[in-house]
């Protein structure tokens, strides 16, 4: 995400896939070589990669290096199975620490790998030549219980998150029933099945912080599911300021930038700010009579000519230099039309672009909208220096918000403060809440 | 039959809630997915499970479940066994591996509620 050179703010948005494996994993594809990885992370616009293999760090020092040479982030990390088959994802300081819990690891993890059965193990150097076939069975069990595997990587300042618990096996919650009482967590993960706002509506009562991501095992997997972060440089006390949503750091949201739309709106937005928008207004309609699911972009960017309107939904064609393909709006083009709609670009030179998308509501492949409210936090916490308007309708209901309004009701203080990011925050929830509720009851104060 | 009969029976021991190891056993249910135990369990049945961690008891509580087998020889973390003497859940552990405790006690006349209730999920 090209939020790097943003401006108007000392906190910036960071987009993660916090849970990659690589071909040491022995589900992992062979191509998840360190470099592989790499750039399929760097074509999917990640700002950082966590590498998280099963019950081992073995390639994370090799795909760090990788990661160095392409300016990618690489988060070293490592998923352990506790004793109950509970994966726990460890998100770790440097490699120091990756080796030193590794270690630890290996002395409570029995068995040895059926390659046949489970696929090898390799592990791999940053050029993706292969060092070693690992002969541990990576894809077993710990002797240590949930609450010690937690122990472990805090007791080498690592981050706990407990993965995938939308997922009935190897989940904690489907494992152990409820999170156990005192189990220290830094977070939780829903994998890509789970939208942000459904996570949020089922597991938000835990009181921890929600992440998503991909759990790739093959290149064109990863990016698949991301999660936002609000932070000043992507490390690891950042993240963790984020996910203690200290000092204005936070997690916004995330989701599925392929499928849900919301993310797809972000990427539209993130077009609108690369082409010098100082106003990025995005309204979106749900007409429940007439079926219909509209969302329209409109910025007062630098536009485009007419030849390059004409490309901007090619598949190949792209301005941007960070990846190869521009997949956004063809991809979006090609789900609206899969849902009885389509996809209009209006655009000239210094007259900005309008981009409408529409969809038949309650089509079957309709992509669901997902996370708004991370979205929206992205742009309007990202970017305090642009003038973001939002508008929902939905039937005869409405809910509408601008960056102007919250920097009006915060008197001074920044968007990009504790209190700035709850107003936002508590405001887009209410707004969208009063909208879901039924119309009898929807009259807003 | 009471849990400690069926302690008896599978060769086991009660490792916690000796006091309460005299309550009846109502049916059976054999799962390692606590989530699992929490929609499918019924009040008073014996589980038969492999895991050990505290969680085990909660569950227990939850459902009134008549006790708890630990199989393959698997011995309950010390924090499970504090916490099933406080709630009096009864903990069984023995040798058998999960197929022979259920097959055993099935043997002896303990059935799953859904078979005798002839429903089929």
């Amino acid at each position: 995400m090209a939020w790097a050179c943003a401006g108007g703010g000392v906190l910036k948005v960071f987009m993660l896939d916090t849970h990659v494996h690589t071909c040491l994993s022995p589900c992992g594809d062979l191509d998840m070589h360190p470099s592989g990885l790499v750039a399929a992370a760097r074509a999917a616009r990640l700002d950082a990669v966590g590498v998280c293999d099963h019950n081992s760090a073995r390639n994370v020092a090799a795909t760090m290096r990788a990661g160095a040479r392409a300016g990618l982030t690489v988060v070293p990390g490592m998923e352990i199975a506790s004793e109950e088959e509970v994966h726990v994802l460890a998100f770790l300081p440097d490699v120091e620490a990756a080796e030193r819990l590794q270690q630890r690891v290996y002395d409570v993890l029995p068995g040895k790998n059926d390659a046949a059965a489970f696929g090898e193990q390799v592990v791999a150097d940053e050029h993706g030549e292969v060092v070693a076939l690992d002969d541990r069975l990576l894809i077993g069990a710990t002797q240590w219980s949930v609450d010690e595997v937690v122990r472990a990587i805090h007791e080498v300042d690592g981050l706990a998150i407990a993965a995938h618990v939308d997922r009935e096996r190897f989940g904690l919650l489907g494992q152990l029933g409820f999170v156990p009482p005192g189990l220290a967590l830094d977070a939780i993960e829903v994998s890509r099945r789970t939208t942000m706002p459904e996570a949020r509506a089922r597991f938000g009562a835990l009181g921890f912080p929600i992440v998503t991501a991909s759990d790739a095992h093959e290149p064109k997997d990863i990016g698949a599911a991301v999660t936002l972060m609000l932070l000043e440089r992507i490390d690891h006390d950042e993240v963790r300021r984020a996910l203690e949503g200290r000092n204005g750091r936070a997690v916004l949201g995330g989701g599925r930038p392929m499928d849900d739309l919301a993310l797809h709106v972000l990427d539209i937005a993130q077009n609108a700010l690369d082409a010098g928008a100082t106003r990025v207004e995005i309204e979106l309609v749900e007409d429940l009579d007439r079926d219909l699911l509209t969302i329209e972009v409109r910025d007062n960017g630098r536009g485009m000519p007419s030849d390059v309107v004409a490309k901007a939904s090619d598949p190949f064609y792209t301005t941007r230099t960070t990846r190869k393909v521009g997949m956004g709006l063809s991809l979006l083009g090609e789900a609206a039309r899969a849902a009885g709609g389509g996809l209009t670009i209006e655009s000239a030179p210094g007259e900005g672009t309008r981009v409408r998308v529409r969809f038949q509501h309650a089509h079957v492949d309709r992509a669901p909208v997902g996370d708004l409210e991370g979205t929206l936090m992205a742009l309007m916490a990202g970017r305090p220096d642009v003038d973001v308007r939002f508008r929902h309708l939905l039937d005869d209901r409405e809910f509408s918000v601008s960056s102007r309004e919250i920097a009006l009701e915060l008197h001074g203080r920044s968007v990009q403060s504790p209190e700035g990011l709850t107003l936002l925050r508590q405001t887009i929830r209410r707004g969208e809440a009063s909208l879901a509720a039924r119309p009898m009851t929807a009259k807003r104060e | 039959m009471t849990v400690r009969e069926a302690a008896a029976a599978l060769g086991g021991a009660v490792a916690s809630g000796e006091t309460d190891a005299g309550r009846l056993i109502g049916g059976g249910y054999a799962s390692d997915l606590l989530s699992d135990v929490i929609a499918n369990g019924h009040e008073g049945d014996l589980w038969i499970t492999l895991q050990k961690h505290p969680n085990i008891v909660a569950v227990a509580v939850l459902k009134g479940l008549a006790g708890i087998v630990l199989v393959n020889g698997r011995e309950p973390e010390p924090d499970t066994i504090a916490r099933a003497n406080e709630e009096h859940v009864p903990i069984v552990t023995t040798r058998l591996e999960a197929f022979e405790v259920a097959g055993t006690l099935y043997g002896l006349g303990v059935r799953g509620r859904r078979s005798s209730e002839g429903v089929h999920a």
